[in-house]
């Protein structure tokens, strides 16, 4: 189910002055892909997010999904919500109701499944996020921690079954623990069939998931491509006030040392590289 | 859609007016409602309207901008006025349409009632147009610190007024947000009957009070551990001071005060 995005233009009207806020974005998200979004703070990437599911309407353009135009005249907004599902910053702020169990299955019950529908989705849910399902299901889930509230908050969306999941910086203000499982369910989702756009700042974990990344930079697409094809890009970047991967500035390091040393999105990648040319520059000590 | 409803109506532009000390503002506010109260006669209404035209000339705020505070009104004005006309009855015959008669007394009450209302809003609109929110609770706590005797806690309301306008745009940001991440998850919060859409605001409200209180308590620690211990012995940055410009705006009011008080000690 492809999202393409047609020279979307996004203004905000506050009094007398316009601002933009995306301006003519043409954006193919591809089935099955993992695509991150970068950008410095303010660039637009939350506003293109809330394009993808028509919680906000281009000022101009045009954003398909399956090839029909999302706010054309009688398009099912709800249905389309069910499709594409968007999961916001610090999305534990939203929950709201009294156990695990009911905040997950709002979702299910606004698309209007009944009672073994709505268990079975809640329980598919919270598996694929990681919350054993007896032991959470009548808690609160305001006595949780951090890293579990955002993962209750994530499969209340994850329960809706969309086949493109939307994330705005996922990882932002975990511990390091709660990140790495959170990532891996990410990863896992998309091998599964997901496709996903992830906006993140952090640049190490866009490495290690994204398999095409692009780059915002006041409202506008300035590049696209693989991991390895952005951040080879350092000067580019930096000039938009934006890092690069531990991996890379490794690779750069070594580089400027003397050794050959390409680019490698992985970390392990980097390490096999390394210790290839250690041995290689080592000579006879292997 | 939250986003459209704007609070506190201050205009931000530079005048002699917005710099008046936000107490005397308040005072001659207050001064300027008595006066409006005080004429009961069509002719010293001229004063009282040259005056206004006079402060917002003064304050540079554009004569759109004073109709508008009208427009919550225009109903009650209409209403007022339509009264008046009708069921106040003397001994001049205006019309007589059957069993309906206009006075001309009727007319003439008609007229002062309602522009007294206009006078009121309008007037007292000038100084929250001319007047930042911040401003105004500062001037009202320098105001009502007398009080401090019979053990009012003026500066604990004032401090409470600002902190509540404070945060009256984050919490309508948070609201927008939760509301959509809410509507991502099919919420709906715009069809069906009342109770259905009471029913809808649950995932909005709950979220947005637990947020409210988190601040509320980040807030609280933050200043205690800015060793804040409410008003006693806390001076300021930016000290009130009556000047120049103060004392005209006082003389102006007197002035005003002469024009409708003289004639009649003159009789």
């Amino acid at each position: 189910m492809p999202i393409v995005l047609e020279k979307v233009s996004h203004h905000y009207r506050s009094g007398p002055q316009v601002s933009v806020a995306l301006e003519d974005i043409s954006l193919t998200i591809h089935d099955g892909e993992l695509l991150a979004l970068i950008g410095h703070t303010g660039s637009g990437k939350s506003t293109l997010a809330q394009h993808l599911n028509g919680l906000l309407e281009p000022t101009s353009g045009r954003v398909l999904l399956n090839g029909e135009d999302i706010n054309q005249k009688g398009a099912q907004r709800r249905a389309l919500r069910f499709r594409v599902g968007l999961v916001f910053q610090y999305p534990e702020h939203q929950l709201f109701e009294e156990t695990v169990f009911k905040d997950i299955a709002f979702g299910p019950k606004n698309m209007g499944l009944t009672g073994q529908e709505i268990e079975q989705r809640v329980r598919g849910a919270m598996a694929q996020v990681g919350l054993d399902f007896e032991e959470m299901k009548d808690r609160s889930p305001f006595e949780l921690s951090g890293g579990q509230m955002r993962r209750v908050a994530l499969a209340g969306v994850l329960a809706i079954q969309p086949s493109v999941l939307v994330l705005d910086e996922p990882t932002a203000g975990l511990d390091p623990r709660a990140r790495d499982y959170l990532l891996e369910d990410i990863r896992r989702l998309n091998r599964e069939g997901t496709t996903v756009v992830m906006i993140s700042h952090a640049m190490d974990d866009v490495a290690r998931l994204a398999t095409r990344v692009a780059v915002l930079e006041k409202g506008r697409l300035v590049m696209q491509g693989s991991v390895l094809e952005i951040f080879s890009q350092q000067e580019r970047l930096a000039a938009m006030g934006l890092d690069i991967p531990a991996g890379f500035k490794l690779a750069r390091r070594l580089r400027e040392a003397g050794l050959d040393m390409a680019d490698h999105a992985q970390p392990e990648e980097i390490a096999d590289a390394l210790a290839a040319a250690i041995r290689g520059g080592g000579g006879s000590a292997a | 859609m939250l986003r459209d409803i704007t609070l506190g109506q201050y205009y931000p532009v530079d005048s002699p007016v917005h710099r008046l000390d936000p107490r005397l503002k308040i005072i001659l506010t207050f001064l300027y409602i008595i006066a409006v109260f005080l004429v009961g006669n069509l002719l010293f209404y001229l004063p009282v309207a040259a005056y206004l035209v006079f402060a917002a000339r003064m304050a540079k705020l554009p004569a759109g901008m004073m109709l508008r505070s009208l427009r919550p009104m225009r109903i009650l004005l209409v209403i007022t006025f339509v009264l008046n006309l009708f069921f106040f009855s003397g001994t001049q015959e205006l019309v007589r349409v059957g069993s309906v008669v206009i006075w001309r007394e009727g007319l003439i009450n008609a007229l002062i009632f309602t522009f007294r209302l206009i006078f009121l809003v309008t007037g007292s609109s000038i100084l929250t147009l001319t007047t930042a929110p911040v401003t105004l609770t500062d001037g009202l706590e320098r105001l009502a610190s007398p009080l401090k005797v019979i053990k009012f806690p003026a500066h604990e309301m004032a401090m409470m007024m600002t902190i509540a306008l404070r945060f009256i745009p984050t919490l309508m940001e948070e609201a927008d947000k939760i509301m959509k991440a809410q509507t991502a998850r099919g919420a709906d919060f715009e069809t069906g009957n009342l109770l259905a859409r009471a029913r809808a605001m649950i995932p909005l409200l709950v979220p947005l009070f637990i947020s409210a209180f988190r601040r509320a308590g980040d807030l609280a620690m933050a200043m205690e551990a800015r060793c804040y211990h409410g008003g006693e012995g806390r001076t300021r940055l930016h000290k009130l001071q009556y000047g120049r410009r103060d004392a005209l705006a006082l003389v102006s009011m007197l002035a005003l005060y002469l024009l409708i008080l003289l004639p009649g000690w003159l009789s």
